[in-house]
C-alpha cells in the first residue's frame, strides 16, 4: 500500500512539474508557438475585462501564440506587486501599467525596453500613436505605447435641474452663476453637490486648484522650507484658496448633510436617484450609470465644472495614464520578442482600441471610432468636443502619504478645526 | 514522565516550532527592524535607515491621530470587558439555569461569530444608513424625526447621522460588542458545566437562594474562566479592525474614529508609510503585553477552588 502511495505521489509531482515547466510548444502548423506572460489591470471587475478577453482570444487565434494572463484589478497593492516582481526577476513579458512616476523603478533599472530601441528593429512600432501623447520617462525616452485615457468633468442630473428651474451648464459656466444655482437647488429641497468629502474630495480639489490658477501651472506643487514651514508662493496660495473654496461650499450647505461620513457610493446613489444635481467624477462613471440606471440615462448629462479667474469651464482634468511596456527579458528572448511586439501592436491597433474606448481620450493618430453610444456616452462625447484644454491630476504628482494627509484634513478645514494653510503645510511636509 | 522515548515527541513538536519561527517570530523581528527604516511602499525595499533612526517612535508621541486611536481603543477595551464579558456572563448564568432549550440559546448566541465581519459590517451599514437606513426609517415612522414639506411638495427629513462625531462611538462599538458576546458566552457556559453539581445541591440543602449560589459558588469557581475571558477581551480589543474598517473606513468621522488597528492598516496600506505602520504594530503588541500583565496582577489567577 505504501509503495502504491509513494508511486502515486511521485507521478503527481512529476506531472505538476511538467505542468509548471516548459511553455513553448509546436503549433499545428509546425511553427513554434510562444506563451507570453502578460500582466494588465484589466482583471477582476474592470469595465473592459470582456473586451480584453476578446482581444486576447483574437490575438491567440491569429498568431497561434498563447497568452498567460496575470491581470488583476489596479490598486496600490497591485502596483507594489508588479514593482516587486521586477525586483525579484519575476517580471512578465508584456506589462500594461501606469506611465507616471510609478514606472520609474523598473525604467531606471533597465528592465523595460524603450520605444526608440524597439524602432531600430521594428520601425513601424506604435506609429499609429501621437508621439506628443506618449509619456516621457525621466531619461527623456518613451517606453509605453499609450492606451485609452480618462477625463474628469461634471455630471448633472437634468431632472433635478429642471425641477429647480436651473438650466444645464454650458462651457461658459461661471463660479458666480454656480453659487446662485446651488442656492436655488438647495431652496427647492435638493442637494446641490453629490460629493463625499470623507472619501473622494479630490475631484473637487483638483478643479478648485485649477480655478485659482491656470491649466499651465496646474501641476505645480507647494513646498516647505528647511524648517518645515510652507513657502507661501503663488502655488501655495492657489492651493490654500482651493481649500477655502471648498469650505465656502460646505458652509453654504451645498454638500450633502452627511458629506463627512458618507461614502462615495452613497453620494453617487443620491445623484443617480434624483436627490442631487451636480457630481464631479470620471469617464469610468459613465459605465456605472449605464449599468445601474440604464433605463433613465436621459436624466443625466455631462456638463462643465464652473470656472473662475483665468480658467475656462471648458478646461478639464484628463490624460492617458497607462500603456503597454515590453520587458527587457522578453526583448532579449528571440522567440518572445516577435510575439510581444505583435501582441502590443494588436492591442493598440485602431480597431481594438475603438472597442475599449467610448468617450475617453486616446493617442491614436486617426482617433478612436466607437459606435453605438448611449445617451450619456453621447452627452460625454458632445461635451468633450467642446473641451479646450486637458491637464493631468495634480494629486498624481504628490506622494501617497502627502495625498492621504491633505485629503483627510479637508474635513478639518471645512469644519474650521484647521486652517487651509495648516492643511497644505502638513501635507507638504510629508511630500517626498 | 510517562514517555520513555522523547524522540517521537520532538518529531511532532519541531515542525510546529519551525512554522512559528518562520511565519511569526521572524516576521515580527523583521517588523521591528522595519520601524527604523524608510520604506515607502508595500513590497518595496527600504531606502535605508531613517535620518533619525528612532523618528517613528518619536512620532508616536506627537501624532494626534494616534492619540485619538489609543483613546478610542482604550474605551473599546473597557466596553469590551464590561459589556461583552458582562453580557456573556449574565446570559450564560441564565441559560445554565434553564432545564430545556439551553442548546438552542447556545447556538443562537454563538451564531454571530461564524458570520464574516465584512458581511456584518455591510449589514450594520444598512441599519445605520443616513438616508433611509433601518433605524432612521423606524424613527421616522414613530414620529421621532423632524421633517419639512417644501412648496413643490418635496419632503425633507432631518435624518440622524449615526456616524457623525456625536454618535460614532455607539455606532462603532455596539456591533463589535454584539458580535463577540457569543464567543465569551460559550467559554463561560463551558466553565459553568465544569462546576460540580453536588456543590449546588449542598447549598440548596443549606437554604442558599439563587443569587447566593451565584455569589458564593458560581463566581468564585468561574474566576479562572473569567480571567481567561478578560485577557482575550483586552488583547482582542487592541486588534479590532475588520468591522470598524468596513463601517467607518479611514478615521471617519473627521479623524475621530481611529482605532489602533485601523490606523495601522491605513498608514501601511493606504498611506504607504510602511515603517510607521510597523511602529504602530509594535506599539499594539507592547500594549497588549502590558495590559495583559496588568490584568494578570490585578485579577491574580487562582488554582484553588
Amino acid at each position: 500500500m505504501k509503495k502504491v502511495l509513494a508511486m502515486f505521489l511521485v507521478i503527481a509531482m512529476g506531472l505538476s512539474m511538467v505542468a509548471c515547466g516548459g511553455t513553448d510548444k509546436t503549433g499545428d502548423n509546425g511553427d513554434k508557438s510562444v506563451t507570453l506572460n502578460v500582466v494588465t489591470s484589466y482583471g477582476g471587475d474592470d469595465g473592459n475585462r470582456k473586451n480584453f478577453e476578446d482581444a486576447v482570444k483574437a490575438y491567440e487565434q491569429d498568431t497561434g501564440n498563447k497568452v498567460n494572463d496575470g491581470s488583476a484589478t489596479s490598486n496600490e497593492e497591485w502596483k507594489a506587486k508588479v514593482i516587486t516582481d521586477f525586483e525579484t526577476g519575476s517580471e512578465p513579458d508584456v506589462l500594461f501599467f501606469f506611465t507616471n512616476a510609478d514606472a520609474e523603478p523598473f525604467i531606471t533599472s533597465g528592465k523595460v525596453v524603450s520605444i526608440e530601441e524597439i524602432r531600430t528593429v521594428y520601425p513601424d512600432y506604435a506609429k499609429n500613436m501621437k508621439e506628443s501623447m506618449m509619456a516621457t520617462a525621466s531619461d527623456g525616452k518613451h517606453y509605453a505605447v499609450p492606451s485609452s485615457g480618462f477625463w474628469e468633468n461634471m455630471f448633472v442630473n437634468t431632472e433635478v435641474l429642471a425641477a429647480c428651474g436651473v438650466s444645464v451648464p454650458g462651457p461658459d459656466y461661471t463660479w458666480e452663476q454656480f453659487l446662485i444655482d446651488c442656492q436655488k437647488i438647495k431652496d427647492a429641497g435638493y442637494t446641490p453637490i453629490a460629493c463625499s468629502l470623507f472619501e473622494v474630495p479630490h475631484y473637487w480639489f483638483e478643479f478648485m486648484v485649477m480655478n485659482n490658477g491656470t491649466i499651465d501651472n496646474q501641476l505645480d506643487v507647494p513646498t516647505v522650507d528647511a524648517n518645515g514651514n510652507l513657502v507661501e508662493n503663488a502655488t501655495a496660495k492657489k492651493w490654500i484658496a482651493a481649500l477655502e473654496d471648498l469650505k465656502t461650499l460646505y458652509d453654504k450647505g451645498f454638500f450633502p448633510n452627511n458629506t463627512l461620513t458618507a461614502t462615495d457610493a452613497e453620494t453617487v446613489a443620491m445623484f443617480g436617484e434624483g436627490e442631487a444635481a451636480f457630481l464631479i467624477d470620471g469617464s469610468w462613471k459613465v459605465g456605472y450609470f449605464t449599468s445601474n440606471h440604464g433605463d433613465e440615462l436621459e436624466n443625466y448629462a455631462i456638463s462643465y465644472v464652473p470656472a473662475k479667474g483665468s480658467r475656462s469651464a471648458s478646461e478639464a482634468i484628463g490624460g492617458i495614464s497607462m500603456g503597454y511596456f515590453i520587458t527587457t527579458k522578453a526583448w532579449n528572448d528571440p522567440a518572445k520578442r516577435e510575439a510581444a511586439i505583435k501582441f502590443i501592436e494588436h492591442m493598440t491597433s485602431d480597431e481594438v482600441m475603438s472597442k475599449f474606448v467610448t468617450t475617453e481620450v486616446t493617442a491614436l493618430v486617426n482617433g478612436a471610432k466607437p459606435s453605438g453610444l448611449n445617451e450619456l456616452q453621447q452627452s460625454a462625447a458632445d461635451a468633450n468636443s467642446k473641451i479646450t484644454g486637458v491637464v493631468g491630476a495634480v494629486q498624481d504628482v504628490i506622494s501617497s502619504e502627502a495625498k492621504g494627509d491633505l485629503f483627510s484634513n479637508i474635513q478639518k478645514v471645512v469644519t474650521g478645526q484647521m486652517t487651509a494653510k495648516e492643511a497644505v503645510e502638513s501635507a507638504m511636509k510629508l511630500n517626498k | 514522565m510517562i514517555y520513555k522515548r522523547k524522540t517521537p515527541l520532538l518529531v511532532f513538536l519541531i515542525p510546529a516550532f519551525l512554522f512559528l519561527v518562520v511565519y511569526l517570530y521572524y516576521p515580527f523581528l523583521q517588523n521591528i527592524i522595519n520601524t527604523f527604516m524608510d520604506i515607502e511602499g508595500l513590497g518595496r525595499p527600504a531606502s535605508g535607515f531613517n535620518e533619525v533612526w528612532y523618528e517613528n517612535y518619536q512620532r508616536l508621541f506627537t501624532d494626534p491621530n494616534l492619540r485619538t486611536a489609543l483613546k478610542n481603543t482604550l474605551i473599546l477595551t473597557v466596553c469590551t470587558v464590561v459589556f461583552q464579558v458582562g453580557i456573556a456572563l449574565v446570559l450564560a448564568l441564565m441559560v445554565d439555569s434553564i432545564r430545556v432549550g439551553g442548546q438552542v440559546f447556545r447556538t443562537v448566541y454563538f451564531f454571530p461569530i461564524v458570520i464574516s465581519a465584512t458581511a456584518l459590517g455591510l449589514m450594520f451599514n444598512l441599519i445605520f444608513l443616513y438616508r433611509g437606513g433601518m433605524i432612521n426609517q423606524l424613527l421616522l415612522n414613530l414620529g421621532q424625526l423632524d421633517y419639512e414639506i417644501k412648496a413643490n411638495g418635496k419632503m425633507i427629513v432631518q435624518w440622524i447621522d449615526w456616524k457623525d462625531v456625536e454618535h460614532f462611538m455607539t455606532t462603532m462599538f455596539s456591533p463589535v460588542i454584539w458580535q463577540y458576546v457569543g464567543f465569551y458566552f460559550v467559554i463561560i457556559v463551558t466553565g459553568l458545566n465544569n462546576i460540580p453539581s453536588e456543590l449546588f445541591e449542598a447549598a440548596e440543602i443549606d437554604g442558599a437562594s439563587g443569587l447566593k449560589k451565584i455569589r458564593y459558588i458560581t463566581l468564585p469557581l468561574l474566576k479562572n474562566v473569567l480571567f481567561t475571558c478578560l485577557i482575550l477581551a483586552i488583547t482582542g480589543s487592541l486588534k479590532v479592525f475588520d468591522l470598524p474598517w468596513v463601517m467607518f473606513g479611514a478615521g471617519m468621522p473627521e479623524n475621530q474614529g481611529w482605532l489602533t488597528g485601523t490606523y495601522m492598516y491605513d498608514q501601511t496600506f493606504n498611506k504607504m508609510n510602511v515603517d510607521y505602520g510597523s511602529t504602530i504594530a509594535v506599539l499594539i503588541v507592547v500594549l497588549g503585553v502590558l495590559m495583559s500583565t496588568l490584568a494578570n496582577k490585578i485579577f491574580k489567577r487562582s488554582d484553588e477552588y
